[in-house]
């Protein structure tokens, strides 16, 4: 197969039409995702952007995503394939919920809104929110249920793509499920409304693009930018070598189930002759009765979105830049294709993350100048759920995930890890809660958000640091339930860049006195109580020995790296002081030490 | 003139990057432009040429000039231009024990989810300048932990032994209760009296401890430059014999005397794109279109666009310096002027797919397009803009520079070939795929306030603006276009329209199921007490008119972005006026975003008052000529079919009242305007270019 970029056609776009309609769809995106940010309740949505805007083509192939999270780049297609199974009376003026991780959503906490688009009285698109929620209903005060045996323990409410809107009009059975089973009725509201008014203007401004350019070139419109997509991803892929690559990468066990860790198990096969990547993720072990199963959207789209970190960042993520990947999944397997009723609470983070990492980390087997190291994991005490009783409102109720921990991103060829990264689901895109903000709206004490020294895996590129967060309810006991990984298996560095370091997490009770606190659980946390937490950081690109001595400098100036390490890891020695800022590299003694490390490397 | 004595000539300045503008407003209102390149190293040599370009255009001295002249005001880029080169003042950053990474962190996010090849951007303010102090207030404005006046001993003393130039001052929940920050800068002031500072519950006092933090780093650390700066130019406008009053332009709109901007110079950042807005506004007025206004003004890189809704200027809390994200967040109130990259240096490109691209590399003014003849080879909207026949090559920014046309061709060429399309169409896409940016920036910023771009009046100014505005206006369904034809210095004329303005916040945060009525007018009554004893000083120097505006920054609880709401009075003393407050949160709401919720309760958090005192505005004559001139024409693409005839006028020929119909095209000596079939183009009395949409 080998597709050249193609001659023009009579029939084709002017090449100016092309390029302004892009723009348009993009704009189409862009608003939606500005009104969910504004307008959303809940921290996930309007400080953490845990939420995505796209739109599916009538045939259900995914058309336009623009700044959606990787986690969530793949899937609104299933979910749209999935409302036209269910129902033969689509109508303009619907509106659908679906958050089913057995027909294509991601996990239950993704709510996801579906507007079908018509024009002159044809089914022609669909546009998409896809939010989570600040809970569900689940069984416990957290919309990840790590230790969820099933479906019915977890005890999300589950909507395959269940109609709540016809012409325009809402459809209140659905509300009142829903006020009457989910936590904190009124944020969930909210956010709601704050998603029905996203895919409401998405599909106004899909209008006027048919108002303005008619429906057969929109058609074409859209065969021919599936089309560019394509052959950007073939062209991409193309200048990669051929090879194949196995990766394994773990998460941390889950005593008592599994006690030595979850594997995670990847095998890419890049293709350049064809321009196609196959990622096979096959030989993974079968559904665990745990909540931590991925779901089949989850396992494409995390394993994608390993690949496009690879690749020039500007391919557009579509169903024509899909067409060059082939994924090999398995049912019934805790990667691959879910089997109900088999638990996907936790499917958008953990072992998505692990998944991720392995496909990213992965490429860099092709050589130096490719690939990236592993991003920093784990949703230790900065991205638990808190819940309680407000005090200062009159015990009001309330359940919200924090977004406020760190953990750093993984180096890449070209430069150290991204601090602000979260996660490598979210890569940076999600913003901090305010801690001001977050003492404002909850009652809740922050102590502490440091970063942390010497913590990032060192390498030519090094990692980003992760922080210590230490926090505490300011008034009522207050519940904390977290889903950490990390805390064994860290991030992991790649082509001689070293590991981050492993996270921890401890509760300070009122006396003093510290004891650890389990990586996947809930706790109670009386007043005058502290969780404290070391999240991770990314890991190294490349040997630390050949880090520019200046760079370490730098580091080492801003408290980033100490003056132990940089002897003993980086090999750098200095003379002068770093308190007076007299502190320069020695260059004899920094080659001395280097060459010294290098022969106890090649020891080893 | 408003009751206000001053009735001399009014002199406003924008010193950019490159050039200085200048504008004289004599005492009828007649404009005169002087323009010279800017001189950084003493900003009065450059300054001068300008003035001294103006005077002989009135065929005046410079002396006479000045004399006549009785208001002075400045627009500086410098502190903008410290912020974005670093080039600012040694600054330490006090922050509450706990939180030392408050800069770095900034509140997070980032464009394009694959693109991990960036780097972090560094902080303001370096990690190892920054210090913690010990003492913690809560969200109640509680103290939780005393301060640790001890341990502050010991940080001013490194502060001391390091020659800190400048200190940044913001501790968590000082907008609650003050007395931690009191405490400290009081220790600081008796310990380094040399050294300025900046506190944050004076400066700012709004929530969000990145935000705060950010514009207390930034102020303080612009202190000893802009006060070197501005004391330098005091000196030498009273050296060359000017006695009238001196302001300096402000981020929001307005201007301020040297003193008030020395003790804050943060308020002179971005001064020149708030008064994009100021000027549109008054010219918009004057062609009686009150309704929504949008203002672009483009440059050479930059199109700058802002709004002016029922006469308000929009105001944002959320301005960066330097990208979105990775730039530094100034944290004040400015005037939301949206920047976006694109101008006629942008360069086109094609993917490895063969997608027309237009920027974001820019060939700026060197080397400049193809056309330039200065060593630039690649593609530029310039370029295109020559090729479709809008610019004249020989009558480039009034015949002061010669173009080269075939260089222009051969480099639309290269994308014409790629595309297998004429060269024609080719320029016609480069200049629709450009025009895109700045739709996309146009439909961004009338989003979110809520506007309809079709209902509102465009004012374009900056040398490029004639070239494109009407193809963007009719893509945004707007209907009439003012395009001034002192276009070209926009932010100069803004200065001539602004009055002093300056603005007093406090936060109470407080919600509407259980308002705290006391509270909040306590807060305003202390924000009133500031802004009349402000009023009052001016008043002693002359200006005594002045209005004072109130607004409140709310949203639904658990929102966490805010909308602005204006209050209708300077107190909460009613259920009525409670009610009056909730009503118009909920029809903001509406109006932005197509939802109310009127079962939630709203949060009110940041309560800011402003006073404007009013200068004398200028009204603006029509200069023109006799309209007499028999117009030239030329071959002009309008479109991708094919070309048309147009006529060509210059514009010093045509008389007030005048009408033309397009095809057309008017040069002016700094901007050309291009009116293809369907306008309607009339020079109005207040000598702008008024352009209705006729389909």
């Amino acid at each position: 197969m080998d597709i050249k970029v193609k001659e023009r056609q009579a029939a084709d776009l002017s090449p100016m039409l092309l390029a302004v309609l892009s723009n348009r769809f993009d704009g189409v995106v862009r608003e939606m995702t500005n009104t969910m940010l504004r307008t959303g309740r809940s921290a996930v949505i309007n400080s953490a952007r845990d939420f995505s805007c796209g739109i599916t083509t009538a045939d259900n192939d995914l058309f336009a995503t623009a700044e959606g999270l990787p986690a969530h780049t793949y899937g609104l297609n299933m979910q749209t394939a999935a409302m036209c199974e269910f129902h033969d009376d689509i109508a303009e003026g619907d509106a659908y919920l679906h958050n089913d991780p057995y027909s294509g959503n991601s996990h239950p906490a993704d709510h996801t809104l579906i507007v079908p688009v018509f024009w002159q009285g044809e089914h022609l698109f669909n546009v998409c929110a896809k939010a989570h929620q600040a809970d569900i209903g689940n069984s416990i005060p957290s919309t990840y249920h790590a230790t969820a045996r099933d479906v019915y323990e977890e005890g999300a409410l589950i909507f395959p793509a269940v109609r709540v809107q016809r012409d325009y009009a809402q459809i209140d059975d659905i509300i009142r499920m829903c006020q009457r089973r989910i936590r904190v009725p009124d944020f969930w509201y909210g956010d709601h409304l704050a998603m029905l008014g996203a895919v409401r203007n998405g599909e106004k401004r899909i209008h006027d693009i048919f108002k303005k350019y008619g429906a057969s070139t929109i058609e074409q419109f859209v065969t021919e930018w599936f089309d560019y997509s394509e052959q950007r991803m073939r062209h991409a892929i193309r200048q990669l070598p051929a090879k194949q690559i196995e990766r394994q990468g773990f998460h941390d066990p889950m005593p008592p189930m599994m006690p030595d860790g979850i594997p995670v198990n990847v095998k890419l096969t890049i293709d350049p002759n064809d321009g196609i990547i196959e990622i096979d993720l096959t030989n993974n072990i079968d559904n665990m009765d745990n909540g931590l199963n991925l779901s089949e959207a989850c396992s494409i789209s995390n394993s994608v979105a390993g690949v496009f970190n690879c690749l020039p960042s500007d391919i557009p993520r579509n169903g024509g830049s899909y067409r060059c990947i082939n994924m090999k999944l398995r049912e019934g397997a805790a990667i691959g294709i879910p089997k109900f009723p088999h638990s996907c609470s936790v499917a958008t983070t953990n072992l998505s993350d692990r998944l991720l990492n392995a496909v990213q980390s992965g490429f860099s087997d092709l050589g130096e100048g490719y690939g990236l190291a592993e991003g920093g994991l784990g949703m230790g005490a900065g991205f638990s759920v808190i819940s309680g009783k407000d005090a200062r409102h009159g015990d009001h109720a309330y359940v919200n995930q924090l977004i406020l921990g760190n953990n750093g991103g993984p180096a890449s060829p070209e430069c150290d890890g991204w601090i602000t990264y979260g996660l490598p689901v979210v890569a940076g895109l999600m913003y901090r809660d305010s801690l001001e903000i977050s003492e404002l709206t909850y009652p809740i004490i922050y102590r502490e958000i440091r970063l942390s020294e010497d913590s990032m895996g060192a390498g030519r590129n090094r990692g980003a640091p992760g922080a210590r967060v230490t926090y505490g309810p300011s008034h009522h006991p207050m519940t904390v339930v977290f889903a950490a990984d990390g805390q064994v298996n860290p991030a992991r560095g790649v082509r001689g860049g070293l590991n981050g370091n492993t996270g921890e997490m401890h509760v300070i009770d009122a006396q003093g006195n510290t004891t650890r606190a389990p990586s996947v659980g809930a706790i109670e946390l009386e007043a005058g109580s502290w969780l404290t937490g070391l999240e991770l950081a990314g890991g190294g690109y490349g040997d630390p020995l050949d880090r520019e001595p200046e760079r370490v400098l730098d580091d080492v100036l801003e408290r980033y790296v100490s003056l132990s390490c940089a002897r003993d890891i980086y090999g750098v020695v200095f003379k002068g002081e770093a308190d007076n800022e007299s502190l320069v590299v020695d260059i004899s003694a920094t080659n001395e030490q280097r060459a010294q490390l290098a022969l106890g490397e090649q020891a080893r | 003139m408003s009751g206000v004595q001053h009735s001399g000539w009014r002199i406003s300045v924008d010193t950019g990057g490159t050039f200085t503008d200048v504008v004289v407003a004599d005492a009828q209102g007649r404009f005169t432009i002087g323009k010279a390149p800017t001189t950084p190293d003493r900003i009065f040599v450059g300054l001068r040429a300008a003035l001294v370009g103006a005077a002989n255009s009135l065929e005046l001295d410079l002396a006479e000039v000045l004399r006549r002249t009785d208001l002075f005001t400045y627009g500086t880029t410098r502190a903008t231009n410290a912020i974005v080169t670093g080039n600012i003042a040694k600054t330490a950053f006090l922050t509450t024990e706990g939180f030392p990474d408050v800069l770095v962190l900034r509140e997070g996010g980032k464009f394009n989810p694959h693109d991990l090849s960036q780097p972090f951007p560094k902080p303001y303010v370096p990690r190892r300048y920054t210090f913690e102090i010990a003492g913690r207030i809560n969200s109640q404005g509680e103290v939780v932990r005393p301060l640790d006046e001890s341990k502050i001993g010991v940080v001013i003393e490194q502060l001391r032994a390091k020659r800190f130039e400048a200190i940044a001052i913001s501790l968590f929940w000082a907008t609650a209760n003050a007395a931690h920050e009191k405490r400290l800068a009081e220790m600081i002031s008796t310990a380094l009296p040399d050294v300025p500072f900046t506190v944050s519950h004076e400066l700012n006092p709004i929530l969000r401890e990145y935000r705060r933090g950010s514009s207390v780093a930034i102020d303080a650390s612009l202190k000893p430059l802009m006060q070197t700066h501005l004391r330098e130019l005091e000196a030498d406008l009273r050296e060359a014999g000017y006695r009238g009053e001196i302001l300096i332009s402000t981020t929001i709109g307005g201007c301020l005397d040297i003193g008030s901007v020395i003790a804050h110079p943060i308020h002179t950042v971005r001064s020149g794109p708030a008064m994009g807005p100021v000027a549109g506004r008054r010219y918009a007025e004057l062609e009686e279109k009150t309704e929504s206004v949008l203002v672009v003004d483009t440059g050479g890189t930059t199109f700058d666009v802002s709004l002016v809704r029922e006469g308000a200027i929009s105001i944002t809390q959320e301005t960066w310096i330097g990208e979105r994200f990775t730039g530094h967040m100034l944290g004040i109130p400015a005037v939301d002027a949206r920047s976006v990259g694109s101008g006629g240096g942008s360069i086109a490109w094609l993917d490895d797919a063969k997608l027309l691209h237009v920027g974001p590399q820019s060939a700026g003014a060197n080397p400049g397009p193809a056309c330039y003849d200065q060593g630039g080879k690649l593609p530029t909207v310039t370029d295109a803009a020559l090729v479709l026949g809008y610019i004249d090559a020989d009558y480039f920014l009034g015949g002061q520079m010669q173009l080269n046309a075939d260089a222009a061709r051969s480099a639309i060429e290269s994308i014409a070939a790629g595309l297998g399309i004429s060269v024609e169409e080719a320029a016609y896409s480069v200049f629709a795929v450009s025009n895109e940016t700045m739709i996309n920036a146009i439909k961004d910023i009338t989003v979110s306030e809520g506007i309809d771009p079709g209902e509102a009046v465009v004012v374009a100014g900056g040398g490029a603006a004639g070239l494109n505005i009407v193809p963007i206006a009719r893509e945004l369904d707007c209907r009439a276009v003012i395009v001034p034809r002192t276009a070209s210095v926009l932010s100069a004329c803004g200065m001539q329209f602004s009055d002093i303005q300056t603005e007093q916040s406090a936060t109470v945060a407080t919600r509407s199921d259980n308002f705290d009525r006391a509270a909040v007018n306590s807060a305003l009554t202390t924000i009133d007490a500031k802004l009349h004893a402000f009023a009052a000083v001016l008043a002693g120097r002359g200006f005594e008119q002045h209005t004072l505006s109130y607004r409140v920054d709310a949203h639904y609880a658990a929102q966490v972005w805010d909308i602005s709401v204006p209050l209708t009075h300077n107190r909460i003393t009613s259920d009525g006026d409670e009610l009056n407050l909730v009503e118009a949160f909920h029809a903001a709401h509406r109006r932005i975003f197509s939802v109310d919720d009127r079962a939630s309760p709203i949060d009110f958090l940041n309560w800011t008052g402003r006073v404007s005192v009013h200068l004398p505005q200028a009204k603006i004559v029509a200069s023109g000529g006799d309209g007499q001139m028999q117009p030239p024409s030329r071959q002009v693409w309008f479109d991708i079919t094919g070309p048309e005839q147009a006529v060509v006028l210059r514009g010093g020929s045509l008389t007030a009242g005048q009408v033309i119909a397009g095809p057309a095209i008017i040069e002016e000596a700094t901007t050309t305007l291009v009116l293809p079939r369907g306008t309607r183009t009339t020079l109005t009395a207040s000598d702008s270019y008024l352009v209705e949409l006729v389909v």
